[in-house]
């Protein structure tokens, strides 16, 4: 029985994605329309988009600004995040910006970024740094803010200085919560990756999208974003993996499962 | 046991010294948690701060620890005025503050490595001080996997690890259930009567401050004043079976909650 249940928890997910093509092809026989293929033929787009070297070149260049990107925003966020949530000083220097920044759609700024650093890696990149960087301070900010003076108290008696407490005691008591801001911090990732190439069309994953878009080619279209999710359910459980490991230590122990892991 | 038992002279381990406080409450207004507190502390006495809740005993004990500065007046440890939290004085809170990603033996360990022990001394005194605690068995267990009592003995043998002068305790035995707390108190009167660190044990209960101390410093409900200090006269080592029965013990409890009737501190305040 017990083993029958951990059967159905690991199939139930590819049984919901199942049902989503069954609806999807449904829909799309029913519909009938030349701008909406069914997900058979999208499905029977995927491996010559996936043979083909110079698609294959764009996505790597779409995965290597998106790398770069959250990797530099979570460098910078979680260090400046933590600095917020135990220094009153810190927090309302940046908490205004910060404010002000948030709710911008960090895509609508491509256009600026793009007439002040042209169209290439760097204006995505920074775009994408962007997209990653508020979640990731924001978690950091508040899993700092919520670590207990008791403990901070604690290590100052045994020693610790100031600097040791932060990256001592702050930083692994506030981890799962920094890790919450990371793991949303990667989706955006993925979702101001399409958007920046969507602006600015050079390369990558959104501009093969957007350019099968433009000439009609909507097996190529409906492919692609069937491609941009698997991406983005892979990376995502990839790091609930990793996430996993590192706070295991934490306190839920029954997690609703978000991905495929 | 009687060399144990013989008294070194008393030298003044803390000295607090005409010590207020004031805080900011969110209204902005100020609120007088202690004041002009004077209260000697004699090396290896185990004095506890008595007083209903709100009274400012635990902030006196976090002026001791360095934790807080008082607004006026200082705290003094061996005649040094304190200015900030060190080893000398370690603290067991109420509520644990164990490092939840330690594991049980890493939480030990942590002071004496931070002391640069070598680790394999380190271990070796944090498993034996886990044993005393009786915790023997539950070292690579996580905080999060113990109940309430277990967390509270991981953190006393925690703060002991690194052998601080005095010991702090900030209602360690609040959260617990009555039976766990009874026991805590018994085994901690038993460490305590092996090396007679000084203690200064902030509690609300009449019964606990009775059992364990030398002196029960008796406070008032804010502004938190000293009321009364009394010597609590009771042979060592205490046994709790014995003491309940012990007449002297039944008159110093009942002579403590008279006091705080007669002055309305077990009331609400209005």
């Amino acid at each position: 029985m017990i083993a029958g249940r951990a059967l159905l928890a690991r199939v139930t997910p590819l049984l919901a994605c199942c049902g989503l093509l069954a609806v999807w092809q449904a829909a799309a026989i029913a519909l009938h329309n030349d701008s909406f293929p069914t997900a058979v033929d999208a499905i029977r787009a995927i491996p010559s988009i996936l043979g083909d070297k110079d698609a294959l070149i764009n996505i790597m260049a779409s995965l290597r600004r998106m790398a770069i990107g959250f990797t530099v925003a979570v460098a910078v966020s979680i260090p400046l995040g933590l600095l917020m949530g135990r220094s009153r000083f810190v927090a309302s220097f940046f908490n205004p910006l910060l404010m002000v920044i948030y709710p911008v759609p960090k895509a609508a700024l491509m256009p600026i970024i793009m007439l002040w650093l042209g169209v290439g890696d760097l204006s995505k990149t920074l775009v994408i740094f962007l997209g990653v960087s508020l979640p990731v301070i924001y978690h950091s900010f508040a899993g700092a803010k919520a670590v207990e003076e008791k403990m901070l108290w604690s290590g100052a008696a045994m020693g610790l200085s100031a600097a040791q407490r932060l990256m001592r005691i702050v930083l692994p008591a506030a981890l799962p919560e920094i890790l919450t801001g990371c793991r949303t911090g990667l989706v955006l990732a993925l979702i101001t990756m399409i958007t920046s190439e969507m602006i600015a069309r050079q390369s990558g994953a959104g501009n093969i999208l957007f350019n099968a878009l433009d000439m009609g080619e909507y097996d190529t279209v409906f492919a692609m974003i069937i491609i941009v999710g698997a991406m983005g359910i892979g990376l995502d459980a990839l790091f609930e993996r990793i996430r996993a490991r590192l706070v295991r230590w934490s306190e839920p122990q029954f997690d609703i499962p978000l991905s495929f892991s | 046991m009687a060399a144990v038992r013989a008294r070194k002279p008393a030298t003044a381990m803390i000295e607090i010294d005409h010590v207020s406080q004031v805080f900011q409450t969110s209204a902005r207004q100020d609120h007088l948690a202690l004041s002009d507190i004077s209260l000697t502390i004699e090396d290896g006495a185990f004095v506890s701060i008595l007083g209903p809740s709100g009274c400012g005993k635990s902030t006196l004990l976090y002026i001791v620890g360095g934790f807080v500065r008082p607004t006026k007046g200082a705290a003094r440890m061996k005649g040094k005025t304190i200015s900030g939290p060190g080893p000398d004085r370690g603290p067991v809170f109420q509520e644990f503050a164990l490092f939840p990603w330690k594991s049980v033996l890493g939480n030990v360990m942590y002071g004496p490595r931070q002391q640069g022990v070598r680790h394999a001394d380190a271990e070796a005194q944090s498993r034996a001080l886990l044993e005393m605690v009786g915790l023997k068995g539950f070292e690579n267990f996580y905080p999060k996997e113990l109940s309430g009592g277990m967390k509270q003995r991981v953190a006393l043998a925690r703060t002991l690890a690194y052998h601080p002068e005095v010991l702090l305790m900030d209602e360690p035995f609040g959260a617990l259930d009555a039976h766990t707390r009874t026991r805590l108190q018994n085994d901690l009167l038993n460490i305590w009567e092996r090396d007679r660190k000084t203690v200064l044990f902030v509690t609300h209960s009449v019964e606990e401050s009775v059992f364990l101390s030398d002196k029960v410093v008796m406070m008032t409900r804010s502004p938190g004043r000293i009321r009364q200090v009394i010597d609590i006269d009771l042979p060592r080592p205490r046994r709790r079976s014995e003491l309940l029965l012990d007449p002297r013990y039944q008159k110093y409890v009942v002579d403590i909650e008279r006091m705080f009737d007669d002055s309305g501190e077990n009331e609400l305040p209005p």
